[in-house]
């Protein structure tokens, strides 16, 4: 059953999203890495049989993501487990498209935007930054674009996928949203040795 | 021995437009960048560098590299600095080590005069008795320490760290190392080398030789065009299981060092030889050097190493060195062969200087005058990283040094390490390692990826492991040359000379490994580099023994030292807040760590924040509270499983206290749990226990239940934590929740409701409380939580709403009489013990920890008890014992103790015996100080409204 009566239903109603990134970064030029925090971004976490209806639905395989018609990323962060990313309506448009399911399989869909930091880290140099703070073999064949993992990163449990933007390398990270902050200033830490430009974003 | 910079070489790498100002000892020098500290001083002429360890001789130059055990310095704050490596920086303030009071008059040179009784086992055998007098030793004995100082008020430097997972890495980067990785790179390999050195070329880079010097231009060429990352300056420190290699990157542009964590799929080792010293009378002597010392002096750095040398040769490196002398003007005195039975016996002259060597030559023994003896008596082959692999390397007498023997499969060994060849030879075998590491590599890579989630997808089956086709190098014969007919110095770090480990041999420690222990030699800064092979001869030649038969010690990681900072890295030190944190930080909160979270723990005046509860109403920001997402069908059984209560029929929109315990019926975790929909609940748990708890529960759902279907999903940061507390808490909700009716009825005690509150959608409300007050416990998505906090401190201003913080809790839940699992509670406290047996429904089929609740139901426990001392103004310290009259016999402890600003008059929980726990109970109390205080046993838990008339308003 998809029980999407949460109480974390809604990320577009009320307020405006507060960050758990709130100290300010000097905008740098000519870098050629970006760090974006992205944490208003909605996420969804999905869960059900791994070889299920859902995971039919879904696409993306353990291990890899795809893109659902609707726009948003779908990552398949655990055997049985996804996450979907994207604005408010793609990912409202991907989890209506699971409906049904529940009565196939025993499902959940659990809004995860406010549980979780987002940032995308951008540019030829993300790999090596990545590389400063995560233990990953971020090479090509290892970590391809599309690939999703589970990794500790900076001593934080992350949910990570490379999602590259025009052939350029780029990665999400997810953590817990109470250690976002000290994530965003770790992985600013670990960047700025390659020129690091710091932005922020509404929406991935 | 005169030293002096000569005309440009064609070979060197210093910028002679490029003037260097610096300091040695106080006195102003200047060498060229590009210089080392070590050849800018031997440019301006000095020849004494540093002091012995423990007799304090003058040492000069004897390998000018980073191995040259003589060149230790201090630079600034900076002990133990190589200066034969350390490149020269403007303002540097060079000073010698283990010297005073300078380093031309070293006052402790007198121990060369007791140089008799200060052999192996001195310490161990003059300072044993008598054993009080050891502390007087110890302090005598620590102004004797060698090194450098430390500043203990040094800035933290900065150390990086970085991952890497490189196809091959390659270890050395000499003719064979780059070759190896050039060739592991065109077979699609991605390379890492590794060289120790300032620039990659091995022993091309300090060649005169138009063809050596060709080569490395052409293999530098090459490299810069391939794919190889190239690391310079830079040590494979360690080899560890599946090729998890260390690698330490020295002076990197962002940090002093950069620790790097490297798994390769194969390790090629081509580290090169190490010139082995030769041990005779005199042979620490200043004007002593390896021929590798005089042609990196000639031809790196254009300083002519001495004006009259005897070259002591018994290989080519040792020929070539004769050449390079000649070439700057150094007369030769003569050439003494090796490989036709010449020898040296001994050098002559003062403690700073060659003066004459003895020689026996072709013309017998004679003495010569020089200031320079160059001694090429052969090679060490570095093993280590072979070693690290399990790998015991084989002596070969008729070349004089090691080699591998059978190292695993994914470590491979070339250059000199594996045999000699001329350079081409040494080239063309690089080459089939590196092709044949890059074919291993790929099998490995093979694998991973067929093994990994994430990976590309492979092709076909994983690659045969390809076969060891290379053409063996060759062993050039060398005279096994260690010690010559004369005693001298084997390791001149630990200042242990040849007599001293035939004396350890002669006391019963003639196993190499016992007698490097018991002499130290090894031990030192060159961690073996120059002296595990003499020493393992003198060893050999005492027991009369072959090296062979002696065999070797093993050496282990680090390769070479490494700091603890570099080892250290970057720290990294997780830190969690609240989504609220920016408000508290602004308002004069105190923090308090607990975990990795920051706290509020006050804002100035907990007792203030305290009695604004009890009057007003209060904030607390409590996101740290473990939550626990469940959904599905069988969440009731997870419930009932996991806690002692029931849980079959708790209703949508109700909420029920639980007490969890472990298998052995130990406390394990307490908090509510209540019902949101029809197949979804809320489990809250300690702050503390939020994670341990998640971890239990899936341990039970994927081990023991994995058939149930419960879906788990921790959301402690998912939401914004609020407890609103205190008379006016109702008021002050009523203000800002828009669809949810909070009166006493329709939202009673203990149940739950969803509301929109400050105009954020999908709030949750528990109507619980930690204080004993009505209060409203709100969680928020934490997106939100800023604002809705805000909002109420706005709506409650005129209701006097103010913050408190965690000091402010832990008193009201203190006057309240709730225990806290982990402080009131222990590692042995049984369920039981808490007072709450009521709680525990052993009726059930099954819970956690059943089988032991159920044997101690028939037992007495020690309880969990109110008490309160009969002084109301003495505040026992939490821990404190609870004893028997005027004994020490302990009966319980204090396990929670504040002031009650409410009652105005210190309250204590504790645990007791279980004859104590009956209300009423006079209790002695047993102060740090060793005060004994009265204090009774309360009949309830609760200090204050224990009929609880308050917090269900």
């Amino acid at each position: 059953m998809a029980d999407t009566a949460s109480p974390l239903r809604s990320t577009s109603m009320g307020p405006a999203f507060e960050s758990p990134v709130v100290r300010n970064y000097p905008t740098s030029e000519g870098g050629n890495l970006t760090l974006t925090d992205a944490s208003a971004t909605a996420k969804w976490l999905v869960r059900a049989d791994a070889d299920g209806p859902t995971a039919d639905r879904l696409g993306a395989r353990f291990g890899s993501s795809q893109m659902a018609p609707g726009g948003a990323l779908v990552l398949g962060s655990r055997p049985g487990e996804w996450i979907i990313v994207g604005t408010p309506g793609e990912v409202s448009a991907a989890v209506a498209d699971l409906d049904g399911l529940e009565a196939q399989e025993f499902m959940t869909v659990l809004d995860w935007t406010h549980s979780r930091a987002m940032f995308r880290a951008t540019g030829v140099s993300a790999t090596r930054m990545l590389e400063k703070v995560c233990g990953i073999d971020w090479s090509d064949h290892m970590t391809p674009d599309g690939a999703v993992l589970s990794a500790s990163v900076a001593l934080t449990t992350c949910d990570l996928a490379r999602n590259d933007v025009d052939g350029t390398p780029s990665y999400l990270i997810f953590c817990d949203r109470s250690v976002g902050q000290y994530l965003f200033d770790a992985l600013i830490d670990a960047g700025n040795e390659f020129g690091l430009t710091v932005t922020a974003s509404s929406a991935s | 021995m005169t030293m002096s910079r000569q005309g440009v070489q064609p070979t060197e790498v210093i910028d002679r437009a490029a003037k260097l100002r610096f300091r040695w000892n106080g006195k102003r020098f200047s060498g060229f960048e590009g210089d080392t500290i070590a050849s800018a001083l031997a440019a301006a002429g000095e020849h004494i560098f540093s002091r012995s360890m423990k007799y304090h001789r003058p040492r000069g130059i004897l390998t000018a590299d980073y191995w040259d055990p003589n060149l230790m310095v201090q630079v600034g704050d900076d002990p133990n600095v190589r200066a034969g490596h350390r490149l020269l920086e403007s303002g540097m303030d060079v000073r010698s080590q283990n010297a005073w009071p300078s380093l031309n008059r070293d006052i402790k040179a007198a121990n060369s005069l007791l140089g008799r009784f200060l052999t192996a086992g001195f310490y161990y055998k003059t300072f044993m008795r008598p054993q009080w007098l050891w502390p007087t030793y110890e302090r005598v004995l620590a102004t004797f320490a060698p090194g450098g100082k430390i500043d203990l008020d040094t800035p933290h430097a900065y150390h990086d760290k970085r991952y890497t997972h490189p196809d091959v890495v390659v270890a050395g980067a000499g003719p064979a190392g780059i070759s190896a990785a050039l060739a592991a790179s065109s077979a699609g390999a991605s390379v890492l080398l590794v060289s120790h050195e300032h620039a990659v070329g091995g022993h091309l880079r300090y060649s005169s030789d138009a063809a050596d010097q060709a080569a490395l231009t052409e293999l530098r060429a090459a490299l810069d065009a391939s794919d190889v990352e190239v690391l310079t300056d830079s040590t494979v420190t360690g080899r560890y299981e599946d090729n998890w290699l260390g690698i330490v990157q020295r002076n990197h542009p962002i940090a002093v060092e950069r620790l790097i964590k490297a798994r390769a799929k194969t390790l090629v080792a081509a580290p090169g030889l190490i010139e082995r010293p030769y041990v005779f009378e005199g042979n620490d002597r200043p004007g002593v050097i390896t021929p590798g010392a005089a042609r990196r002096l000639i031809n790196l750095w254009g300083v002519k190493p001495g004006e009259r040398a005897v070259v002591f040769s018994a290989n080519a490196d040792g020929d070539a060195a004769v050449a390079d002398l000649e070439r700057v003007g150094t007369e030769i005195a003569a050439v003494i062969d090796g490989r036709t039975g010449g020898s040296v016996s001994s050098t002559a002259g003062s403690s700073r200087a060659v003066e004459a060597v003895m020689v026996n030559g072709t013309n017998g023994a004679e003495r010569i005058d020089a200031d320079l003896l160059v001694v090429a008596a052969g090679w060490t082959a570095p093993t280590s990283l072979l070693n690290m692999a399990g790998d015991r390397p084989i002596y070969d007498p008729t070349a004089a040094r090691f080699f591998p023997s059978d190292p695993p499969s994914n470590v491979l060994a070339t250059g000199g390490l594996a045999g000699d060849a001329d350079l081409d030879g040494l080239r063309q075998h690089g080459a089939a390692t590196g092709r044949l590491a890059a074919a291993r590599a790929a099998a490995v890579r093979h694998r991973l990826q067929s093994r990994t989630a994430r990976a590309l997808p492979v092709d076909g089956d994983e690659p045969a492991w390809a076969p060891d086709e290379r053409a063996p190098l060759g062993r050039d014969p060398h005279p096994e040359l260690y010690r010559a007919d004369t005693h001298g110095m084997v390791d001149m770090s630990e200042d242990i000379s040849s007599k001293d480990l035939v004396a350890a041999a002669h006391e019963g420690y003639d196993s190499v490994e016992l007698a490097k222990r018991y002499t130290t030699a090894t031990m030192g800064p060159s961690q073996g580099k120059l002296e595990t092979v003499n020493t393992v001869a003198a060893i050999a030649e005492a027991r009369g023994e072959t090296i062979s038969e002696v065999g070797t010690t093993v050496w282990r990681p680090p390769y070479a030292p490494l700091t603890l900072g570099a080892l250290a890295g970057r720290m990294f030190e997780p830190v969690r807040v609240s989504s609220i944190q920016p408000w508290h930080e602004a308002n004069n909160v105190s923090v308090i760590q607990a975990g990795q979270w920051l706290r509020p723990d006050h804002y100035g005046d907990p007792a203030a924040e305290v009695r604004n509860v009890r009057d007003n109403v209060g904030l607390i920001d409590v996101t740290p509270l473990g939550k626990l997402d469940l959904r599905g069908p069988d969440v009731p059984k997870l419930l009932s499983l996991l806690y002692v209560n029931k849980w079959m029929k708790l209703g949508v929109g109700r909420v029920r206290y639980g007490m969890m315990c472990a298998e052995d019926g130990v406390v394990l975790d307490d908090g509510v749990t209540g019902r949101l929909g029809e197949d979804h609940y809320m489990m809250s748990t300690t702050s503390s226990g939020a994670g341990g708890v998640w971890e239990w529960v899936e341990n039970w759902l994927q081990t023991e239940r994995p058939d149930w279907q419960v879906h788990v999903t921790p959301v402690t940061t998912a939401y914004a934590s609020i407890n609103v507390a205190g008379p006016k808490s109702r008021e002050l909700m009523s203000r800002v929740c828009e669809d949810a009716d909070l009166d006493a009825e329709a939202f009673p005690y203990m149940t739950v409701r969803q509301a929109t509150v400050a105009g954020v959608e999908d709030c949750f409300m528990w109507r619980i409380g930690f204080t004993g007050e009505l209060s409203f416990e709100l969680h928020v998505p934490a997106g939100h939580g800023l604002h809705v906090w805000e909002a109420l401190m706005d709506a409650g201003s005129d209701l006097g709403v103010g913050p408190f913080g965690l000091e402010g809790q832990r008193i009201m839940r203190l006057e309240k009489g709730h225990f806290i699992v982990g402080q009131d509670t222990d590692g042995l406290t049984l369920g039981p013990s808490t007072g709450l047996w009521s709680l525990i429904k052993l009726d059930k089929d099954d819970f956690a920890g059943k089988p032991e609740l159920a044997w101690a139901a028939d037992r007495s426990l020690p309880m969990v008890v109110a008490i309160q001392p009969d002084d109301p103004d003495v505040v026992p310290e939490e821990a404190a014992q609870i004893v028997r009259g005027n004994t020490n016999e302990i009966l319980g402890r204090i396990t929670s103790s504040r002031y009650s600003p409410t009652l105005n008059r210190s309250i204590c929980l504790g645990q007791v015996e279980p004859d104590l726990a009956a209300g009423g109970t006079k209790l002695t109390v047993l102060l740090e100080s060793g005060e004994r205080i009265g204090a009774t046993v309360i009949d309830h838990h609760a200090h204050f409204d224990p009929a609880g008339e308050r917090l269900r308003g």
